[in-house]
């Protein structure tokens, strides 16, 4: 029999107060496991949905940065337009290495996709120039197989021609060749104009923003929705997106009357700061945790040696050192912050899909992918960091039990 | 240790222990000579607040006298701190206590082996139930002690102090958890492992009958021995 046994028997006399401080800590373990790997999760996702915009610059219309990217990332309503102009002259920027338009509206659905009910829905719509627009994203592409095959992109000049996004296409149950109904409404009208549209093709899934995205050629969606010459956003990629050289081409561009020149670089860091303030926040709610899970422990262990006294009292009297009585107690706290620390990473694990599903439904973020990473490292510091706490917090029932004499302790035994 | 049959193994002169009680001080133990052969059983009797159980602590090394002479073994233990006693007690006392704490998640034959980690000897499972089988209950040793009576606690406490073949077994109200008949058979187990193993036996009792099975009896009244005389030792029967 070894120390460590001992310790881990001497948890089963009271099974039951073992089992709720082990649950304590890894309630607390988990609350920890989870809001660092939402935290990562996020940092991560924010990144990448970014990336997959393709661009590296936007030239849009005035207004917030900010809520143009958010709205890039989310797709949505509160639109500002400008003048396709612009366009053609920022194409001409010597530092402009790829450049496409964007046109992005809002229109309604008849509902017929998987839901089957007769309420109407909402979709975004995007006009883009599809071989700029393609060459920006080289990860799109045309789904292949039963219902996608023969699959293209629509012709620059067709009025009636789509390309879906997977998820757009899979939700309304649309294959190539497919109709699709829109219904628009016209800038400066009130009343809906209802559109029929040709599915030419179907993207593969891209895991951005662009999966629930109805494409048309972009001088088509001016048209219906009654914006002729007027663009979103225009997207660019620069030459050198080192250095000064991104501040320069936006001095030059920013002069232009009623737009603005967002660089993606800026809005990803701005975003991640924000994540990195409410992780303050996130990490004194942990730390709560953390306190009350060590209060627990240091509690059951110190109810635990004062039940015990009389057989500590012969622990020594048959041999045990104030070493060996430390040792002992010190091992039983270590136990249970182990035990809990690994019971809290498996439920924080196990439950992480649950976490993201749940965050997800409560707020639209706009972020699409995974938004809770628990990576190893994540699970291995909070390991670590539940053994560590537990060796502080086994000090003093270590020592209150090491330091008793072993004669008052069997008189305190026997009373 | 060389000690033979007969032996000193603890001498006591002058022994004294006071205890402070605000102003007033508590003479627990107030001069007490005697000597401890090897191979003898000793009981010490006397009414309750004689200092009994206080001299039993003394002559075991869980306290330390205020004064006097304490040679365990030929090493003088006044003034020794705790640490050193528990040293002094390691491996050469044996405990058997009113109160047979034993630990309720071990079973019979891990409860035997708990000195043996305490000191930090290898544990022999044959060498556990040999110890066993002394005591009656090798057939027990997987047992825990919630599955058994006051009587077997006991016998599997006294396997538990024999583990490290100690020279002195210290038993302070061994019988007093049990009845009549169980405590009978204790001391019959007392009287023949003292024979079989030649071990210095002190048990404290009130059971008077009892405690003139030893080989001496030591009378105690206010802190003092007042009375010493030769047992009635039954023959073995076990």
């Amino acid at each position: 029999m070894r120390f460590m046994s001992l310790a881990v028997k001497n948890l089963l006399r009271r099974p039951m107060r073992s089992v709720l401080t082990v649950v304590g800590v890894g309630l607390a373990v988990a609350v920890t496991v989870s809001l660092s790997g939402f935290i990562l999760g996020y940092k991560h996702a924010i990144n990448e949905s970014i990336d997959k915009l393709g661009f590296q610059v936007m030239i849009m219309a005035k207004g917030c940065p900010y809520e143009a990217a958010t709205m890039m990332l989310k797709g949505g309503t509160g639109l500002l337009y400008l003048p396709e102009d612009v366009y053609d002259q920022v194409r001409k920027d010597p530092a402009v290495e790829s450049i496409t338009p964007v046109f992005i509206g809002v229109a309604e659905k008849e509902a017929g996709g998987i839901a089957e009910t007769a309420s109407t829905s909402f979709t975004i719509v995007t006009g883009i120039e599809a071989a700029t627009f393609a060459a920006m994203k080289p990860w799109l592409a045309l789904a292949t197989g039963p219902g996608y095959d023969g699959g293209r992109w629509f012709l620059p000049d067709a009025e009636d021609e789509i390309v879906m996004g997977y998820e757009a296409a899979t939700y309304e149950q649309r294959k190539v060749g497919d109709a699709f109904y829109l219904s628009i409404v016209p800038s400066g009208r009130t009343e809906p104009v209802m559109r029929t549209f040709k599915v030419t093709g179907v993207l593969a899934r891209t895991g951005s923003q662009d999966d629930g995205t109805v494409f048309m050629p972009y001088r088509t969606a001016q048209k219906v929705f009654g914006r002729p010459g007027r663009l979103t956003i225009v997207g660019i990629k620069l030459k050198d997106f080192a250095g000064p050289m991104v501040a320069e081409f936006s001095e030059r561009w920013v002069k232009l009357p009623e737009v603005q020149v967002v660089g993606l670089e800026q809005v990803k860091s701005t975003l991640v700061m924000l994540v990195s303030a409410a992780q303050v926040m996130l990490s004194a709610v942990a730390v709560i945790a953390v306190i009350v899970a060590t209060i627990g422990v240091v509690n059951t262990i110190l109810m635990s040696v004062y039940e015990r006294t009389g057989e500590i009292g012969i622990m020594k009297a048959i041999g045990a050192s104030r070493s060996d009585v430390f040792q002992l107690i010190w091992l039983e706290t270590l136990a249970v912050c182990a035990l809990g620390a690994v019971a809290g990473c498996a439920a924080a694990f196990l439950g992480s899909r649950l976490v993201e599903r749940g965050i997800l439904a409560l707020l639209d973020i706009g972020i699409h992918g995974s938004i809770v990473r628990i990576t190893p490292t994540v699970l291995g510091a909070a390991v670590a960091g539940t053994i560590v706490v537990g060796f502080f917090a086994g000090l003093y029932p270590a020592w209150r039990a090491a330091s008793m004499r072993p004669v008052e302790a069997i008189r305190e035994g026997i009373e | 240790m060389n000690l033979a049959a007969g032996d000193v193994i603890i001498m006591a002169r002058g022994l004294k222990r006071y205890y402070q009680r605000g102003i007033e001080t508590v003479k627990a133990l107030d001069g007490v000579d005697m000597d401890l052969r090897i191979g003898e059983m000793v009981s010490i009797l006397g009414p309750s607040g004689s200092g009994k159980t206080t001299l039993v602590n003394l002559l075991s090394c869980l306290d330390a006298p205020t004064g006097g002479t304490l040679k365990v073994a030929g090493r003088e233990v006044l003034g020794l701190p705790e640490d050193e006693l528990a040293g002094v007690r390691r491996g050469v006392m044996g405990f058997v206590f009113q109160k047979f704490y034993l630990l309720p998640t071990l079973t019979v034959a891990e409860n035997v082996e708990l000195p043996l980690l305490f000191c930090r000897r290898a544990a022999d499972r044959a060498a556990t139930m040999a110890v066993l089988g002394q005591v009656g209950l090798e057939d027990r040793a997987s047992h825990f002690p919630r599955e058994l009576s006051g009587g077997q606690m006991q016998r599997v406490a006294i396997a538990r102090a024999l583990v490290i073949e100690p020279r002195i077994l210290i038993a302070d109200e061994p019988t007093g958890n049990l009845d009549s008949q169980n405590g009978e058979a204790i001391f019959a187990l007392f009287r023949s492992l003292v024979t079989s193993r030649a071990l210095t036996l002190v048990v404290t009792t009130h059971n008077l009958a009892l405690g003139y099975r030893s080989d001496r009896v030591l009378i105690l009244q206010d802190g003092r021995i007042v009375k010493e005389e030769p047992g009635r030792p039954a023959p073995p029967t076990c």
